[in-house]
């Protein structure tokens, strides 16, 4: 229709006009691909002209004077070319709209220019999330903004990281609200997201977020995925990879000759036959080197861009391929992708953007990160012991019940995973007017996730706690299920299958009108409607044929009757109802003032507080548009105030009602009886937490070459949601109770940001840019629920004490126990101390008393004190990267700095191997003033003290890229755009003196963060990668 | 696109017109909840289950009443394994103790379970119902007494369950009004309840008056506490097991001797990370020789230990003994191949014996982890012990030819020859010899004055009872007073 109408136009505008001259041109983007369909008007002689296909176009002109021509297409910025009076053959190169996509950021329900955004926000190119060649994208957004700190869970293929925006501001649930072109994507389905389909990463961290509500107190990411352009023949990129793994650390342990001493020792002190008569047993079995090996890591990603006049498009598939450096094969992640974007125009003023991502992921775990796990046991086994015993069986290693034999668990672990994901959304887009546009659009996001646990009849030794056969026959336990009826207990397949799907409509209005050139008039108004369903099934089936990995399916059950045990599922469905509105006004792009209300309503509270609202507003100064600031050196010097209110509305379904989903079981006439039991009790009035933040900050560029962004913030939660310790009159501590979730308790968290970036000329041939960020967040809780005097966290050691605290005027998760003030040289030194250790004999670990009531209590926790937190003082970024001609090389570097560790991965049991620092143990007088006597008699020692707290702080490599680009001219000899080899390598390097395998340890737990089980530490590796488009 | 603008149209009159309120109003999918449950007679029975439940959490009863006394030791594998037990072995317990504290919470647990069933008791009506209220009511006087046992005045909820605010408007309730409460609850209790159990693990009538007989006991209300044990021993339902070296085996349990046991199974496995939640026993496995490996015995976590005080205390030809304590030494050498079989010694103490009644055996061992899934159960009243509790009640009386009588029925059983009943200590004696390592000697210390002279460290005003677990006075508000001393 439209193209028929211009071509009329085309028509009229060409009938014989005498004195005229015919000038023509070709119109070309900035990569110099010829336009079609661009228009060229002429306002005087009034005229139009298309481009052609090729991009050529000519247009009668006035003969001798010279004429404007405007040339206009979509997705271009319009401009407007002089025609000299000779002008002949016009090259005209148009420029995208907002050719620095640097510029524009996306918001809430909407974009904004960066000159006129008010709030705090930090956004990463998706260029540098790819280049950081990880599997998941909040691993490669380390180090890359201001305020954003990211721990590592696990090193494992596909194990997670922990985003968390400005401090931890619950003891519950953390993360902050994803969302992957507007559809809300759980933290926890992170593997699934190609990294390389990401086109930019955009953080709110204060209260601009506060436009999704009560989603918001956690901060809010919004990834945008790559799309197409207008106009641009299709181009297939390809960006691969393929490394090499190795672990980046190994402990220090004892050899086998070390030990047999040490243990001797450690025998002989406390009075017991020492259990080695020849300590002459060489190095012995090196178990780490059992369990670490070098694995390979692949990635392959294609993508196919491009856009007619009306219609863009994105394709991408991806392929990712990783196996670990414990295990290999058995701790293994793989991911395949396939992603859609597409926007075509239905009309002049409708247009549909389709996005849809598919993914399908597997991963194979080990057990990891806690006591019994793989390195666990590898850190403690002994090594006295082969690997295999003379008898041709894996080695028992029977004095310790809890030690099992490393390379046999490797071998005997089968953990499955799989999940598949739809994200996908319609989104249409309606622009009646030039000012209004409206939104419709119905978001999706569908995972399926299946799991398999094998659990094969193995025999690790007598009294080991992972045996599952009865003997080392692998003879099977049996069960008797009802009187008569029983069943071989043998090797066993768990299967769980869970279903979630989100549903969601979202639509809103944006207005945005210029009023008298300086009065800038923008409002959002909207409503989303979400609806979650989960739901799972599972069940353990004996008798896997064969104790065979390869039969084991439900299918495979051969238990009489087809019985499956342990059965169970669940259901939930949760809604979420919300209206929003924005308005925002800008004088002269110089004073800019935003507001915001959202109110949610959320199935998730109980009756007596369904509804909240959440208002938030901002402003901002540009003191650099102002007459006065005539300062030439700053281009850009802004001011920004916000405050606002949003919620976390974390907690599980149901919460608030008490359902009878408690354990309460018995045994009549032998039979295990199953009867029901309250779980939870109730609190009808329950509620989100609410967030009220304050951000000041300040953004300058200088000679618009150096960026300088700062902010200052103050973030308060009040009305924690958790379930702290409740009165036992409740009843709520038998099997499966819990307490009643409350609204209770108060955090605080303060800090400072700092970005700062450079950027050299980009005309030289010497190109570099250079970014820094630094983060400072001082955390602090400052109210827990009446009665309570603090939140216990994770134990030490093995039934040991609680280590970590939640508790008023400390961080979360703080670390409480004795501090340590040397060792006991002497009796006569225990006898003449002012305070009185019980116990003590000279080799101990002297502990400081606290309350100065001159006694070390053990029995209390009045000499216990604050060893330190899991919280660094302050985290910084800083990113580097150059080229030459073709030479690139870019690196990126994370440091965290004041936070403390609990190395909590050594065993306390008199045969576990022992780190090499015991080499240097009190032996006697003067001997030792740090590390204790070695015995297996009663000591304090391994007590929860700062002997076990050290300081975590690390700087790392992250990333370390050196590339070569082949040269264009070159390229176009063989059709090729583009061509980039280049080398990495990540965590080449880690500066720490943790003794641990790594120092990035992270916990989805906020009170578990920093405790050292043997963490799964990140790989070390290096890569030769391959880039090329054509 | 007509047609996409009415579609478009007629989603914004939907959105509109939608209801919040009701579209927010979602139903736990599938799921009863607690105010719509008691619908059905089963609904009932299932909730006692649920109110049984609590039982099994018997060992920590078990060894506090054995380490708290000149019994046994805490054991383990160091001082800090259980800090809570070595603390009341070396009698240095204060407010903060994780074992008392799960004790408390375990028995307020059971009080809950059973104070639902009969908030919710005219529900609706059917012929069982007075049978499963009678059982509820005597598992609510079971922990209860258990917690008047361990902390005297304890506060008093009865046929409620509390909400958050409520919990810190209540009182510890004298001791008198806790027993007052628990007599009520038995009396009322035994006449319905059956003098047989339709199944096995049920509580009986007899059950409940030998219970209510113990509590009249430890109150020194003599003349009922006699008719109780009266009418156990007149019953007929009740004699005492021939053999006694196998009480305390799986093959022989809920014999006619039993006049109540809580019930194990070793057929579901279970963890440390949820020790009320097992369907085993933990004591055997943690009364259990450390990483034992030899005949007859499974390995265990050296748990509450016999000392040599109570080993010296039996009379070398009691039989009692060997089947009491086990001499671990002497057992070793006592096989055909001593050199064979090892074990370990715990750091948390060692005394060379173990609590033989109650220790993981080769047969009688449960699912993974069986250090805690033992099927062995708890013999909450023996036979026996009703004819030494109605002994020392007849002496009181008077009636010394009765306790003398039982006496040494009890002794008889063993084959030793009877001894005359001329003081009350004979039939203390008689308890400790033929009741010891099943839980109940401190309390007897305490309950009889001796005590203090039993248990060093022991003082006299401050250790009869446990302190309140002071975070637990905290979370109800701070307004309980600790008990004296502590």
């Amino acid at each position: 229709m439209r193209i028929g109408f211009l071509l009329f136009i085309l028509a009229c505008t060409t009938i014989g006009l005498a004195q005229m001259r015919v000038v023509s041109g070709k119109v070309v983007n900035d990569v110099n691909e010829p336009l079609g369909f661009a228009k060229i008007s002429s306002k005087s002689p009034k005229g139009n002209a298309l481009t052609a296909n090729d991009g050529f176009f000519s247009i009668q002109l006035k003969d001798t004077v010279s004429a404007t021509l405007t040339i206009s297409i979509y997705g271009y910025q319009t401009q407007e070319v002089v025609v000299g009076s000779g002008d002949q053959n016009l090259a005209i190169v148009m420029k995208p709209e907002f050719s620095d996509k640097k510029e524009i950021t996306v918001i809430g329900y909407g974009e904004a220019k960066n000159k006129t955004i008010t709030g705090a926000t930090s956004k990463v190119d998706g260029e540098d999330i790819e280049k950081m060649n990880m599997a998941r994208m909040d691993q490669a957004l380390q180090g890359q903004m201001a305020g954003v700190n990211i721990s590592t869970n696990s090193g494992s293929p596909g194990g997670s990281a922990n985003i968390r925006i400005r401090g931890l501001g619950t003891f519950g649930d953390n993360d902050p609200l994803i969302l992957v072109d507007g559809i809300v994507y759980d933290s926890q389905g992170l593997n699934a997201l190609n990294p390389s389909d990401i086109k930019s990463i955009t953080v709110l961290k204060d209260a601009m977020a506060g436009i999704y509500g009560v989603r918001a107190a956690n901060g809010v990411i919004l990834i945008e995925t790559k799309n197409g352009s207008i106009n641009r023949k299709p181009t297939i990129e390809y960006n691969g990879y393929f490394g090499l793994q190795e672990t980046s650390k190994k402990l220090d342990l004892l050899h086998a000759d070390e030990y047999a001493v040490i243990k001797n020792e450690m025998f002989a002190m406390g009075g017991q036959a020492m259990p080695f008569d020849n300590v002459n047993v060489g190095k012995g079995t090196d178990w780490q080197d059992q369990v670490f090996t070098r694995s390979p890591v692949q990635s392959h990603n294609v993508s196919l861009n491009g856009g007619t006049l009306n219609t863009r498009y994105s394709i991408g598939l991806g392929y990712f391929n990783q196996d670990g450096i414990v295990g290999g094969k058995k701790s293994h992640f793989d991911r395949y992708n396939a992603r859609l974007n597409f926007s075509t125009d239905l009309s002049d003023k409708l247009k549909l953007n389709s996005v849809l991502l598919f993914s399908t992921e597997g991963r194979n775990t080990l057990p990891e990160n806690g006591i019994g796990s793989v390195l666990y046991n590898a850190i403690n086994a002994f090594p006295t012991e082969p690997v295999i015993s003379p008898m041709g069986n894996f080695s028992y290693m029977e004095e310790v019940s809890d030690i099992i034999n490393p390379v046999a668990q490797i071998m005997n672990t089968y953990n499955w995973n799989q999940a598949q994901k739809f994200v996908g959304k319609e989104e249409f887009v309606y622009k009646p007017l030039s000012f209004l546009t409206v939104t419709n659009r119905f978001n999706y996001n569908v995972s399926l996730v299946d799991s398999k646990v094998f659990s094969p009849l193995v025999w690790y030794g007598d009294g080991k706690y992972a045996n599952t056969a009865l003997n080392n026959q692998l003879e099977s336990p049996t069960v008797e299920l009802t009187s008569g009826f029983e069943i071989d207990r043998g090797a066993a397949i768990y299967e769980e299958r869970n279903t979630f799907s989100d549903l969601s409509y979202e639509g809103f209005a944006n207005y945005d009108q210029v009023f008298k050139t300086d009065h800038q008039v923008k409002a959002t108004a909207g409503v989303t409607i979400f609806q979650r369903d989960g739901k799972s099934l599972n069940g353990v089936a004996y008798g896997v044929p064969n104790n065979d990995v390869n039969y084991a399916d439900i299918s495979a059950n051969t238990t009489q009757g087809g019985y499956l045990n342990n059965t169970g599922s669940w259901e939930f469905t949760e809604r979420l109802v919300s209206t929003f509105i924005r308005a925002e006004y800008g004088f002269k792009e110089k004073y800019l003032i935003s507001m915001v209300v959202r109110r949610d309503g959320s199935s998730k509270f109980g009756p007596n507080s369904r509804f909240g609202t959440f208002p938030s507003m901002s402003a901002g100064w540009l003191i650099s548009e102002e007459k006065f600031f005539q300062f030439k050196p700053i281009d850009l010097c802004k001011l920004r105030v916000s405050y606002g209110l949003s919620g976390n509305d974390q907690i599980p379904n149901f919460a608030y009602r008490a359902l009878l989903n408690g354990e309460g079981v018995y045994v009549f006439d032998d039979v295990i009886t199953q009867g029901v039991a309250i779980g939870r009790p109730a609190n009808p009035d329950l509620k989100w937490e609410t967030t009220r933040q304050l951000n000041i900050g300040l953004d300058l560029s200088f000679w618009k070459k150096l960026s300088f962004t700062t902010n200052y913030f103050i973030k308060n939660t009040y009305d924690l949601l958790f379930q702290p310790d409740v009165s036992a009159l409740m009843g709520s501590y038998g099997p499966g109770g819990y307490p009643p979730v409350i609204n209770a308790g108060n955090v605080s968290n303060k800090g400072w940001e700092l970005e700062l970036g450079y950027r050299s000329d980009r005309t030289k041939d010497f190109l570099y840019e250079a970014n820094w960020n630094f983060t400072a967040v001082n955390n602090k809780v400052t109210a827990v629920p009446t009665g309570v005097d603090y939140l216990p966290g994770a134990a030490f050691s093995v039934g040991g004490d609680v280590a970590t605290r939640f508790q008023k005027g400390y961080e979360i998760g703080y670390f409480f126990g004795y501090q340590t003030a040397g060792i006991f040289q002497s009796q006569e030194e225990i006898d003449n101390a002012a305070v009185v250790q019980e116990g003590a004999k000279p080799g101990d670990l002297i502990f400081v008393d606290q309350d100065g009531d001159g006694v070390i209590s053990f029995t209390d926790d009045s000499d216990k004190t604050y060893l330190g937190s899991a919280i660094p003082d302050f985290t910084m970024g800083f990113n580097l990267s150059g080229s030459y001609k073709g030479f690139d090389i870019s690196a990126n570097f994370y440091a965290s700095i004041g936070n403390e560790i609990i190395r909590n991965y050594e065993r306390q049991q008199p045969y576990a191997n022992q780190m090499s620092y015991v080499i240097d143990r009190w032996v006697g007088s003067e001997s030792s003033f740090d590390v204790p006597r070695q015995t297996t008699e009663p000591t304090r020692n391994n007590v929860f003290s700062s002997f076990y707290v050290e300081d975590g702080s690390f700087l790392r490599l992250r990333n370390l890229q050196v590339g070569y680009a082949f040269s264009k001219n070159w390229l176009r000899k063989i059709k090729m755009e583009q061509l980039r080899v280049y080398l990495a390598a990540n965590n080449l390097l880690t500066l720490t003196r943790y003794m641990g395998y790594d120092p990035d340890l992270g916990s989805t737990s906020a009170l578990s963060a920093g405790v050292d089980y043997g963490l799964y530490p990140q790989a070390k590796t290096i890569m030769v990668g391959l880039q090329f488009k054509f | 696109m007509k047609n996409i603008k009415r579609l478009l149209i007629i989603g914004l009159v939907l959105a509109g017109i939608f209801s919040c309120k009701k579209f927010l109003s979602v139903d736990p999918p599938y799921t009863q909840d607690a105010e719509n449950y008691f619908q059905t007679p089963e609904d009932y029975d299932r909730a006692l289950v649920g109110a049984y439940d609590l039982l099994q959490t018997s060992f920590m009863s078990l060894w506090i009443g054995e380490i708290a006394s000149d019994n046994a030791i805490a054991g383990g594998e160091s001082v800090n394994d259980s800090q809570g037990l070595h603390q009341i072995d070396a009698m240095t317990h204060g407010g903060v103790n994780n074992d008392l504290r799960s004790l408390f919470r375990w028995n307020y647990v059971g009080i809950s379970r059973a104070n639902y069933i009969l908030e919710n008791k005219e529900n609706i009506d059917f012929p069982e119902k007075a049978h499963i209220l009678a059982e509820a009511k005597f598992l609510r006087a079971y922990y209860y007494f258990e917690l008047v046992k361990f902390f005297g005045d304890v506060p008093l909820v009865i046929d409620k369950r509390l909400g958050i605010e409520e919990v810190r408007n209540i009182d510890r309730a004298p001791k008198s009004e806790v027993y007052a409460q628990i007599e009520k609850d038995l009396k009322e209790a035994y006449p319905v309840l059956n003098a047989v159990a339709s199944q096995k693990g049920r509580a009986t009538k007899g059950a409940a008056q030998a219970l209510l007989g113990k509590v009249y006991l430890y109150q020194n209300k003599w003349t009922e506490a006699d008719q109780m044990f009266d009418a156990v021993i007149t019953s007929g339902l009740y004699s005492l097991h021939p053999v006694y070296t196998e009480l305390f085996d799986v093959a022989h349990e809920n014999n006619s001797e039993t006049v109540f046991d809580i019930q194990y199974s070793g057929l579901e496995g279970g963890g440390y990370g949820c020790l009320v939640c097992l369907e085993g026993n933990a004591a055997p496995g943690f009364q259990g020789i450390r990483q034992y490996n030899g005949p007859v015995y499974g390995d265990g976590n050296s748990y509450n230990l016999p000392t040599e005080d109570l080993y010296d205390f039996f009379p070398a030809g009691d039989p009692r003994r060997a089947a009491t304590i086990l001499d671990i030494e002497a057992f070793i050498a006592a096989q055909p191949n001593p050199s064979a079989i090892t074990y370990a010694i715990g750091a948390g103490g060692h005394t060379g014996y173990y609590n033989n009644k109650y220790i993981k055996r080769q047969g009688e061992i449960g699912l993974p982890d069986n250090d805690l899934t033992s099927p062995v159960n708890y013999r909450v009243i023996r036979y026996a012990d009703v004819l030494l509790m109605s002994a020392e009640a007849n002496y009181h009386l008077g009636n010394t030819s009765i306790a003398q009588t039982y006496v040494n029925q009890i002794r008889a059983r063993v084959s030793i020859p009877g001894v005359s009943v001329n003081s009350l200590e004979k039939i203390y004696n008689e308890r400790r010899f033929e009741l010891s390592g099943e839980g109940h000697r401190f309390f007897d210390l305490v309950r009889t004055g001796k005590a203090a002279s039993a248990i060093p460290g022991f003082i006299t005003g401050k250790h009869e009872v446990f302190p309140i677990p002071q975070v637990e006075i905290d979370l109800a508000g701070g307004r309980w007073s600790q008990n004296p001393g502590y």
